[in-house]
């Protein structure tokens, strides 16, 4: 089933139900008329940490090199899931060819932060803090995204505006505005679930609330505000809707947690979590093993996710993000070594899908990035710049992004 | 006491001020650094018993009740120098402990004969390992073959059918290969798959690890329990080793938690070790690394160096689940490579690590091979014969492992290498790994794998020189002045702020440059720094995970049985023992560990562990005889604060932030008293029935202390 065509019907444009692949402007111009009555638009951002190989992710089947590069690892041209006769999808990203086919999935090829680090953990602190090259900052891209939105429109927010499905809050979600880190919405509840706060939980309130230690004060605060909205939603209720079957991994069940909280109605502006497994040096396999387990998890996931989201898929924006790329050759151990640009997914109701973007740098040998990797063409900030701007209404980039001068009119347009 | 209490709250409005960290809280108006506040020479020290107390959260686990007096009647200075030099203190209350775990004193070898993990298995099941002959042995190695070719079977048949989408989730690491059991030669390739290893969940300890082999069959007969249950313990022990699949593990399944202590009742270490490893060697393993780890932790007397084992597993990180034999190697990496080396040179301890079969595997150099060394030629030559389509993998070239060593090892991200730097150190290290790593052979130099010719790194020329090269490197790395900066950089964010102050830092490098690295004196020279002592940085470290866990344990004084629901804790808690999957290990800092989802489970965490809800674990909070009464100028009319001012001292001897306590006192008259009003109601009425009021009574304490356990300042040291 379409997607675009639940929009269509929820906005009375019968007249159109049943055909797939619609395009884009007519989507946006049937939403703009609903556009009163439509929540506010959500941002969901996936980073894929270990350094996601991109060549055999998104694969440019007609370059000669990536074959005579990669001899064991490629993925033949017979089994690629082809896009536009030059890329195509790893085979295990099946359930991303329908999302891809209807307009929904946009590819951004040959992207990733400009910065020529190859470790992994500066790498993940450059992309999150947005800020590649600078180690002194000290919050992330989206937290300061959430800012700009706040420097345009003055709203009230939840606790849950900004949730993080892991442990900690990452350096993505970091700074000014209160984010929320839970593992397990079911869990998440002191001194024992039930309809009211229980003794301990109220004195721990009070405890926390009084403490003169700002860091405890405030985190505290958010904590208790979470933990009561959190129980008036009922997340031990939730039922995945149409069909939607999440793969049973952490990954899958992180996604569907997000959709439980974007569900609730508890305002989550901005969702993150992150799925690991990608730093394949070795064996990582081809049509089958390592990374095709990995996709197939991340995009089954993925996929569940937007059936789920059925209707409000219309006005979520999905982006997944990996630190760095992989060497363009495969390296003595059936695997690949820390390389340079990637490849980015961008998901949503709005987005200009069905299209591969970003200028093609070419595999060839002079080609490559120090002799090694796939070369960088487009900077990751640009495409999470148009994100957080039409996603969030973001549109000052100077904050969301300092010193990297993005402006609209370089903008992929792919929103 | 209550001088010292009232000096450290004084001292706490100051800590508030602390530098670092502060991004999460900030508010808008407050800078996120505050550096005015940067300790100095100048800024004002800590004195008398807040410098024990200081001393003990940095340098142990946290303290126990008495702990402050001890160190006050040893004299800080030479319980620190003790401290430095752990052979000087007796540890035969804890070896006594560790002695539960005999399978720990093994060496890898025998480790993995005796429990045998599952690639061993698939390879007696390939008939490429001869099952040992002889009880109790040959029935450890058959169940866990049944066990195992049961799953293939059930596999296979999945397989037939072509599951929808929801069902294929990856294999794990120690899912996939048992579903191939050709898989076995080669390490396993799945290195960073955090969702299914959270599936196999091994930090859970839990026995819903292994899927249920024996499912087919029927539930065990209720009698039948009761007779095995009834024998003495070596009979007991026998009966079990005679049963097979699935016989076995159905009656294992059928067991009610009671009836599984009864199980165990009265075993020896060695009887235990064998119940458990029928039921699953590998697992056994696992189990037995995290509780001696956890047992160390808690009950060390030479505290601070496992505080530096725990700093360098960290430093030197491997992932439990890399493959099915780092479990294995993990106990010998730990136990003959890290904890002895702990508090010696660092060079000798960068020389073990490099050479321990744990490190080869974890970051792939044993599978690194020179292109142009003999093996490659050979296998290029060999390749080259075959038809395109059943050629190998090329060997060739890893650089993980030479890219971890400059950056998380020695020289740190900015220590000044290049890419073709990390290229050089790969192309040295070749021929550095692991003979027979599925048996547990240990580090071996194999010189056809490695590459020939001399290498430059940092413009330093190695010449040709086979394993020594390493070695030299090695030595080169140790020895520069980023290395001496890296590390003291680290140990100081460890030992002293999340933002040290640059002189200190400085002041550790010199002496790491003057004394050939030796990590006690680089610790020595932070204990007599003036910024170390600086109220400025009292209690400004906020404890990561495994330090609030062991902390609280250590505070509560608790009797443990059972280490299982601490690992499960910190597994919830994102910090599991042995699980951080990338070689940068878990960050020291305070930012990563305040958040949300943190703070809920260290508060259910602290009211488990009072209210004894943590099976296996019994904290007492009566008062002990021998307790002092509490200090007469704090007695007051209130019940309830006599007994919070009791608890307060010995699970916070730093104190509670007096409003936190004010709320505390509050919400305890407001809601809770008023449902169980034990203290007040036997204090004011004598004709209450004893043993009622015993009851609400320990009620009481156990809500008090987990209040104080999850409170904002334990979250602290």
């Amino acid at each position: 089933m379409s997607t675009s065509r639940r929009f269509f019907l929820r906005n009375g444009a019968f007249a159109l139900a049943g055909t797939t692949a619609l395009p884009g402007f007519l989507v946006r111009s049937v939403l703009a008329q609903a556009a009163s009555v439509a929540p506010t638009r959500r941002l969901v951002v996936i980073f894929q940490r270990g350094a996601a190989d991109g060549l055999n992710i998104v694969v440019p089947h007609r370059e000669k090199n990536y074959y005579a590069m990669r001899p064991s690892i490629a993925i033949p041209q017979s089994q690629v899931l082809d896009l536009d006769g030059f890329f195509g999808l790893h085979p295990s990203l099946a359930s991303f060819k329908p999302l891809y086919d209807q307009g929904h999935l946009a590819i951004v090829h040959a992207v990733g932060s400009p910065d020529m680090t190859r470790s992994h953990f500066d790498a993940q602190d450059f992309m999150e803090s947005g800020t590649p090259g600078n180690k002194s900052t000290r919050d992330g891209w989206l937290n300061r995204a959430l800012q700009a939105e706040d420097l345009r429109r003055h709203a009230s927010h939840t606790a849950f505006r900004a949730v993080a499905l892991s442990a900690d809050v990452p350096l993505t979600l970091a700074g000014q505005i209160p984010a929320i880190a839970l593992n397990n919405v079911n869990n998440f509840a002191v001194g024992g679930r039930g309809p009211t706060s229980s003794p301990a939980a109220s004195a721990f309130e009070a405890m926390y609330g009084s403490s003169g230690d700002r860091i405890f004060h405030t985190a505290g605060e958010e904590t208790f505000d979470a933990v009561q909205m959190l129980r008036a939603a009922d997340p031990s209720q939730y039922a995945p809707a149409n069909g939607a079957a999440y793969p049973a991994s952490e990954f899958g069940s992180n996604m569907r947690q997000i959709a439980q909280l974007l569900k609730a109605n508890l305002g989550v502006e901005a969702a993150f979590t992150d799925v690991t497994g990608w730093d394949t040096h070795q064996n990582q396999g081809s049509v089958n093993g390592q990374l095709a387990n990995r996709l197939r998890d991340f995009s089954d996931s993925i996929a569940a996710f937007w059936r789920d989201m059925g209707d409000s898929a219309e006005d979520i924006t999905l982006v997944t993000m990996s630190e760095f790329g992989r060497t363009a050759r495969e390296n003595g151990t059936g695997g690949t070594d820390h390389g340079h640009a990637n490849v980015m997914f961008v998901l949503g109701g709005h987005v200009r899908g069905g299209k591969v973007y970003g200028r093609w740098p070419g595999l060839d040998n002079d080609q490559l990035n120090q002799g090694r990797d796939l070369a960088l063409t487009t900077d990751y900030r640009q495409v999470l710049g148009e994100v957080v701007a039409t996603s969030l209404g973001a549109n000052n980039l100077g904050l969301v992004f300092p010193g990297a001068a993005i402006t609209p009119n370089r903008f992929l347009r792919l929103a | 006491m209550p001088f010292f209490r009232s000096t450290v709250s004084a001292q706490l409005c100051i800590c508030l001020l602390l530098p670092s960290g502060a991004s999460l809280a900030q508010t808008p108006d407050t800078p996120a650094r505050n550096t005015s506040t940067r300790p100095g020479y100048h800024s004002p020290q800590l004195q008398g018993d807040a410098r024990i107390l200081h001393a003990l959260n940095r340098f142990t686990f946290g303290p126990r009740p008495g702990d402050v007096e001890v160190v006050r009647s040893i004299g800080l200075d030479k319980w620190f120098a003790q401290q430095l030099h752990p052979e000087t203190i007796d540890l035969s209350d804890l070896n006594q402990r560790l002695a539960q775990y005999p399978a720990m004193q093994l060496s890898t070898d025998r480790l993995l004969y005796s429990l045998p993990s599952n690639a061993l298995i698939r390879q007696a099941l390939n008939g490429r390992l001869p099952v040992p002959t002889g009880e109790p042995l040959q029935a450890v190695y058959e169940n866990q073959m049944d066990r195992i070719s049961a799953r293939i079977t059930q596999q296979r048949q999945q397989d037939r059918q072509p599951a929808p989408a929801s069902q294929t989730a990856p294999n794990g690491p120690a899912g996939s290969p048992a579903m191939n059991p050709e898989a076995e030669a080669a390490p396993n390739p799945n290195p960073m798959s955090r969702a299914s290893t959270d599936a196999a969940a091994p930090q859970s300890m839990s026995s819903s690890m292994e899927p249920a082999a024996g499912s087919s069959a029927t539930p065990f007969d209720t009698l039948l329990i009761q007779d095995i249950l009834g024998l003495p313990p070596q009979q007991r022990v026998s009966r079990l080793v005679s049963m097979r699949q699935p016989e076995l593990d159905a009656f294992l399944k059928s067991l009610r938690p009671k009836e599984r202590a009864d199980l165990n009742a009265g075993l020896t270490p060695q009887q235990a070790e064998l119940v458990s490893a029928l039921e699953n060697p590998e697992r056994t393993v696992i189990e037995e690394l995290i509780a001696q780890r956890l047992t160390r932790d808690i009950e060390s007397s030479a505290q601070l160096q496992e505080v530096m084992t725990d700093f360098w597993l960290n430093h030197f990180n491997i992932y439990l689940q890399k493959n099915e034999v780092m479990p294995y190697e993990l106990v010998g990496f730990e136990r003959d490579v890290i904890r002895p080396l702990a508090l010696g040179k660092f060079e000798d301890l960068l020389e073990a690590t490099a050479h321990s079969p744990a490190m080869l595997l974890y970051l792939d150099n044993a599978s690194s091979i020179g292109p142009h060394s003999v093996a490659a030629e050979r296998a290029s030559r060999n390749a080259s014969r075959r038809p395109p389509n059943q050629r190998q993998a090329p060997e060739g070239l890893n650089e993980n492992y030479a890219r971890e060593l400059m950056e998380l090892h020695t020289l740190g991200v900015n220590g000044g290498y290049t890419q073709a730097d990390v290229t050089q150190v790969a192309r040295i290290l070749t021929g550095w790994g692991v003979a027979q790593p599925q048996r547990g052979g240990g580090f071996e130099f194999n010189p056809n794998r490695h590459e020939p010719g001399t290498k430059k790194v940092m413009g330093q020329k190695f010449k040709e020189h086979g394993e020594d090269e390493g070695r030299a490197l090695l030595h080169f790395l140790a020895t520069r002045p980023a290395t001496a900066q890296f590390l003291s950089r680290q140990l100081a964010i460890r030992f002293v702020s999340d933002d040290p102050p640059q002189p200190l830092i400085d002041r550790m490098a010199r002496t790491y440059m003057t004394s050939g690295g030796d990590i006690a004196q680089v610790l020595d020279t932070l204990y007599h720094s003036p910024e170390f002592w600086s109220t400025s940085v009292d209690r400004a470290k906020i404890k990561t995970p495994i330090e609030y866990v062991v902390s609280a344990v250590r505070a509560s004084d608790a009797s443990i049985d059972n280490l299982r629901p601490l690992a499960n804790a910190l597994r919830q808690m994102g910090m599991p023992l042995y699980g951080c999957i990338p070689p940068s290990g878990y960050s020291w800092k305070s930012t990563n560990w305040v958040s949300t989802g943190s703070l809920v489970d260290r508060m259910n965490f602290a009211l488990g562990l009072a209210a004894n809800r943590l099976p296996g674990i019994f904290a007492d909070w009566a008062p002990q005889p021998q307790d002092d009464p509490p200090p007469s100028a704090e007695q007051s009319s209130d019940p309830i604060a006599n007994e919070e001012a009791r608890l307060e001292a010995e699970l916070l001897p730093g104190g509670l932030d007096a409003t936190t306590r004010a709320a505390l006192l509050q919400q305890f008259h407001d809601q809770i008293a008023q449902r169980a009003p034990g203290a007040a109601l036997a204090a004011a009425n004598p004709n209450v029935n004893p043993r009622r009021a015993a009851n609400v009574l320990q009620r009481e304490d156990q809500l008090l202390a987990g209040l104080l356990i999850g409170s904002p300042d334990f979250q602290r040291r």
